[in-house]
């Protein structure tokens, strides 16, 4: 398939040491993960339970203790690999005061990765810095700024259009709307739709918000303890969970909409 | 019954560059024993810095005035800190987001309650420590008489909540305030803590003030929702009314911009367009007027909405629906 990202029966072992001792964390296990072109995945489930260890090892800041990662029907091994890799594969991180250099004007820090990657002349770098900050609703004089004088979600934008810069095939995106306000958060979202329609980027949408997997995705996984325990389109997860844990995860979810319906499901 | 809290006309503001910025305006609200009151609103809106104002702790720079906030019969406007302190964690207790910067990582969690207890009432350390045991249980910590020998640091982010509710509950208040209480933990504990806590407020009648940017977790609080907008009161009324009944354009929107679990495509999100102004720059007329698809010309620029009924304990301030009622709202 072209443009499809796999990991395949990965397995990510961590040395633990307390006490002297020091014992194996198994933090993924045998987990399988394909993300079609075009296709939007939700990865969710809680805290510990693997899926941001999964998406870090996808784009190779980890490395995986067993398994495979293949991009384009090609396994990725090799230091080259990897850095061809992340032309096609970017990730945006949860934290966006944390993600941009606060140094560096955002102008710069957009242009960055077409520099490291020699993919633009220097001379019309400045040009794709102002279109991208457009496409993501920023105004071009955005670039001459410094990260602290962007709000949340303004940053969040950045980190967006700095992933979008290579224009990849595939965006790995780790709880980038969980710290915006709704109205914001709405608007972000909205971006993404636009990308994939648009560009047919693909996302792997990890988050813990049920609510906002099931408006974005067209497929879930739902990860425990560091294993797949649900899978299948969005529609057939959320209105008919096969596992408890989806369920009590479902549950779970604080919902004004269940007011409407006048019942506590 | 008598209420246990009325604020009346609070308004907090700071010292800028050009004159005072007002970041909460003209805010009222009341709240019985047993009764709980959301207050709802993004970042910005002030919600926070109502809460700090009942517990005496708004920055020092604050100027806070208003007509009254009258706690039990006496004005918490005009109080001392000797006295604040007084009444701070023993009568007013606070539950923050973030428990791991609410504990202090070097005491046990035992010597936290104890220490909290003693400062406010003549116990012995025997004493003190059997109502710890009792509130760590009532705050569903497991195993207190074990665990509480523990440091912050040793528990989970969702049992440090539980002793943060438990240091709280420890000196038996009357009023306990969430400042998005349940923001960092995972969805499961979130659910959990949120039923602690509406069961806490039934079973020993305490009163809740719930502050939270997810309108989800307001309608599983439920009580009355106070919606805020840039330091201003817009909605207020109980929470099945104004989230089933939306009346004022700010809430609408909102709501509207927030998936549920029954959200599809279909039926596209819609984002509130432009952004929050600025504090200090909301000027004379509706804080919303910039954002607003509804604005009444001429009227939203000029002068603030007052209240207008929408059903019963149901009221929003907003021009357009004084004018036109939900018909206006389109």
């Amino acid at each position: 398939m072209s443009g499809a990202l796999v990991a395949d029966r990965i397995t990510k072992t961590f040395a633990v040491s307390r006490g002297g001792t020091t014992r194996e964390l198994r933090a993924v296990n045998d987990v399988s993960l394909a993300v079609a072109p075009g296709e939007i995945v939700g990865l969710v489930g809680e805290s510990g339970c693997g899926k941001t260890t999964l998406s870090r090892i996808m784009i190779g800041i980890e490395t995986a203790t067993a398994g495979a990662i293949t991009y384009d029907g090609r396994p990725v091994r090799t230091r080259a690999e990897w850095r061809a890799l992340r032309r096609s594969v970017q990730s945006v991180f949860q934290d966006p005061f944390t993600a941009l250099c606060p140094t560096m004007r955002i102008g710069d820090a957009l242009a960055e990765p077409l520099a490291i990657h020699g993919i633009c002349p220097p001379a019309e770098r400045k040009e794709r810095v102002s279109r991208m900050l457009e496409m993501v609703g920023l105004h071009p004089d955005m670039a001459r700024r410094l990260p602290n004088q962007l709000s949340g979600g303004q940053r969040q934008r950045v980190n967006l259009a700095r992933a979008l810069m290579l224009e990849p095939k595939v965006l790995i995106c780790d709880e980038i709307v969980s710290g915006l306000d709704v109205s914001v958060q709405a608007q972000v979202l909205a971006l993404l739709i636009a990308l994939q329609e648009g560009l047919g980027l693909s996302l792997v949408f990890i988050s813990h918000d049920l609510r906002v997997v099931r408006y974005l995705c067209t497929r879930v996984v739902v990860m425990y303890m560091g294993e797949v325990v649900e899978q299948g389109d969005v529609e057939a997860v959320f209105d008919h969970p096969q596992h408890a844990y989806t369920r009590s995860l479902l549950a779970a979810i604080p919902d004004h909409s269940r007011l409407s319906a006048g019942a506590t499901t | 019954m008598a209420p246990v809290l009325a604020v009346e006309n609070l308004s907090v503001s700071f010292p800028g560059a050009r004159g005072q910025i007002t970041v909460v305006e003209d805010v009222s609200f009341t709240l019985e024993a047993g009764q709980s009151l959301v207050i709802a609103g993004e970042s910005g809106s002030g919600k926070s810095m109502v809460c700090q104002t009942l517990l005496g702790i708004a920055p020092g720079a604050a100027s806070v005035t208003g007509t009254r906030i009258d706690w039990k019969g006496r004005n918490l406007l005009t109080l001392n800190e000797p006295e604040w302190q007084a009444i701070r964690g023993a009568e007013i207790a606070m539950i923050f987001q973030d428990p791991t910067a609410a504990l202090n990582p070097l005491i046990t969690v035992e010597n936290q309650i104890i220490d909290a207890i003693r400062a406010h009432r003549r116990v012995s350390r025997a004493e003190a420590r059997a109502r710890a045991v009792e509130v760590l249980g009532l705050a569903g910590f497991p195993e207190p008489e074990h665990r509480m020998r523990s440091y912050p640091s040793e528990l989970s982010g969702g049992l440090r909540q539980r002793v943060a509710i438990a240091l709280a509950l420890s000196c038996s208040p009357s009023l306990i305030v969430a400042d998005e209480a349940t923001t960092n933990l995972d969805v499961s504990i979130q659910a959990q803590i949120v039923k602690l806590l509406r069961e806490l407020k039934d079973r020993l009648g305490l009163a809740l003030i719930f502050v939270t940017h997810d309108l989800g977790l307001a309608a599983e609080i439920g009580g009355d929702l106070l919606v805020m907008y840039a330091g201003c009161a817009v909605e207020r009324g109980p929470v099945k009314s104004v989230l089933t009944d939306p009346c004022h354009p700010y809430t609408r929107g909102l709501l509207r911009s927030a998936p549920t679990l029954r959200s599809s495509r279909a039926n596209p999100l819609r984002p509130i367009p432009g952004q929050m102004p600025k504090p200090g720059s909301v000027g004379a007329g509706s804080p919303f007027r910039s954002r607003c698809p509804v604005v009444v010309d001429g009227v939203c620029e000029a002068q603030r909405a007052g209240w207008t009924s929408a059903g019963p304990g149901h009221d929003v301030a907003c021009h357009r629906f004084a004018l036109e009622g939900r018909e206006g709202l389109r």
